[in-house]
């Protein structure tokens, strides 16, 4: 693509291995490449052409610290980890700042992205008696995970991610998903525009509802395409510097980027109510969502 | 309670191994294949249940369609797939097996979409105190029972009927059964029939535990059913059940108290290679 096709820039639309492998490639060439989902904190670091629109991990994992402890104010929290780097990298967020909002964890459990049968760990937790549990997950486990926690009785909050973020998860959890919270990129309420805009053209165009996979890519395009504007296509060290210094205001919120190529955006909260995903709340600390720089 | 609540748990999840892996164990012990696209029919089993059901608003229904439409579809597959590569060596029919199977996954993908499917409004969803503050779904329940009565009547067709009786000669030495008279390709398919439909049930009960059917629901079952015949002896009905029932308690505990060191499937495993290490055979394998 890059030596061939004359690509001036890329987005990843996956997740992170792929991402990680295509970044160093986009890097050696010195081409843009703007990873729109993917968590992985070694991916910013290929270089200073790779950037990212979504959140890492642990930032989102801080700000789930903060919904609980703070916003909710609620104390005893089960940990429910998925056991790759999405699930690990929100899990160390968590118990990072865990204390700071006087959370206790009264335990964790980890379970594998094939698992869909959670009857062990619902027990447990079911025993533990948390105020909250803190689950990361997608939909496909968030969806099975949360039918089975409520059918055992557990009424505790739970809270998720952005891996819960599809109405994929709502039909999966079914009436269950109701109260479900999680932490987000996009605001299904937002009265901005461009999210008003791209959520309805996403439904009219798909026949379905957009969810935060939709949301980022299509914010790391529109940063990309702000960049060509005021860079053009000719230039890619040109339209590197632009990407760094942009500051636009996409369907996820006012995104710019630190020194390291992490963006810089608030957190949203959503909540499921009457079968729909709507805002609960809205995260906007500047030091506690602070992605690395370095 | 909660180590009764683990094991409960344990024994659903055992009984959901073994109406997957009873299929396998037919399949090997009347042919000596390793039947990896036996997945692919659980999997299918679990699109047919959604399919239905929505489309007609009735469970049973749904099972009745899977157990049928799973069990020809099996039988489809012994008859183009294996048939004509039962003279040569296994190995070519598990290559094959395997091919089937990453087949099947990227066809449901094209067909049903990547993202699964769900039921619009899931049956049996009711829980039903089974113990002191110990609720399980109707649908575990039913997956239990469902197991139980599959086994009860495997075993009274294999030990009290000439069907039986046919099916045994063949697993022993198909020559002497055809030379008894034994339409030995009849055998076959019902074989075929029987362990496709019993995948069928688990795929369509599954879905139904989860809400959701997805192109790699087969993943999980592909390579732990063969961990369950391994680890039954190969080809042995009442292994298999006991390595399902096993497998199911040693993961629900192992979930919990080794689940930050080991993954599920590594407990799985790890339990598979202590007891082959302890018993080369398998639980209830025979010597050779």
């Amino acid at each position: 693509m890059i030596t061939q096709d004359e690509v001036v820039a890329g987005i990843s639309g996956s997740y992170s291995g792929s991402t990680r492998a295509a970044a160093t490639i986009f890097q050696e060439n010195q081409t843009p490449y703007i990873s729109a989902y993917a968590v992985h904190p070694e991916i910013t670091r290929a270089g200073p052409y790779v950037f990212r629109t979504s959140f890492m991990g642990e930032v989102q994992g801080r700000a789930g610290a903060n919904l609980i402890g703070d916003l909710m104010d609620l104390g005893r929290v089960v940990m429910i980890t998925l056991n790759n780097d999405f699930g690990q990298s929100l899990a160390a967020g968590f118990r990072d700042k865990a204390g700071d909002f006087g959370i206790e964890i009264v335990n964790e459990y980890a379970y594998s992205i094939k698992d869909r049968e959670f009857g062990a760990i619902v027990s447990k937790v079911k025993a533990d008696e948390p105020e909250a549990i803190y689950a990361s997950g997608y939909f496909f486990t968030a969806g099975p995970l949360v039918r089975q926690l409520r059918g055992a009785g557990v009424t505790a909050p739970i809270i998720g991610q952005e891996g819960y973020d599809s109405e994929k998860f709502i039909e999966i959890a079914g009436p269950d998903a109701e109260g479900v919270i999680i932490t987000t990129s996009l605001d299904r309420d937002s009265e901005s525009p461009i999210t008003r805009a791209f959520l309805e053209g996403f439904e009219e165009k798909a026949g379905y509802r957009a969810d935060m996979v939709g949301a980022s890519t299509h914010t790391a395009v529109l940063v990309l395409a702000e960049a060509l504007k005021e860079a053009g296509p000719g230039d890619k060290a040109a339209l590197r510097d632009a990407i760094a210094n942009t500051t636009v205001e996409a369907s996820t919120g006012t995104i710019s980027f630190n020194d390291l190529g992490e963006v810089k955006k608030d957190v949203q909260v959503q909540i499921v109510r009457g079968g729909e995903w709507h805002r609960y709340a809205v995260i906007k600390d500047d030091e506690l969502l602070a992605p690395p720089s370095e | 309670m909660l180590y009764v609540e683990l094991t409960v748990q344990g024994l659903v999840q055992g009984a959901i191994y073994a109406l997957i892996a009873l299929g396998l164990t037919l399949v090997y012990g009347l042919l000596r294949v390793l039947h990896v696209a036996h997945a692919a029919l659980f999997t299918l089993g679990g699109y047919i249940g959604v399919i239905v059901t929505n489309a007609t608003g009735s469970f049973a229904l749904a099972l009745v369609a899977a157990i049928i439409g799973v069990g020809l579809v099996g039988v489809a597959v012994y008859r183009l797939a294996y048939r004509p590569l039962l003279d040569r060596p296994p190995l070519v029919a598990l290559i094959a097996s395997i091919g089937l199977y990453i087949a099947a996954e990227e066809i449901y993908r094209l067909v049903f979409g990547a993202y699964g499917l769900s039921f619009a409004d899931p049956p049996l969803q009711a829980q039903v105190e089974v113990l002191p503050d110990l609720f399980l779904s109707e649908a575990r329940i039913m997956i239990v029972v469902l197991a139980v009565v599959a086994i009860g009547v495997l075993g009274w067709l294999s030990a009290a009927t000439r069907t039986g009786v046919a099916w045994r000669a063949t697993v022993s030495d198909p020559d002497i059964a055809r030379s008894f008279g034994i339409d030995i390709e009849r055998v076959r398919w019902l074989n075929f029939f029987i362990g496709s439909a019993l995948a069928a049930l688990a795929g369509a009960m599954v879905a139904l535990l989860n809400n959701l059917v997805e192109p790699t629901m087969g993943a999980v079952p592909a390579y732990k059913g063969l961990a369950i015949i391994v680890l039954g002896g190969l080809g042995s009905v009442r292994g298999t059940l006991v390595a399902s029932l096993a497998l199911g308690v040693i993961e629900s505990f192992g979930t919990i108290y080794l689940g930050h060191l080991l993954d599920r499937d590594a407990i799985a495993f790890a339990f598979l290679i202590l007891v082959l290490m302890l018993r080369p055979r398998g639980l209830m394998g025979r010597a050779a």
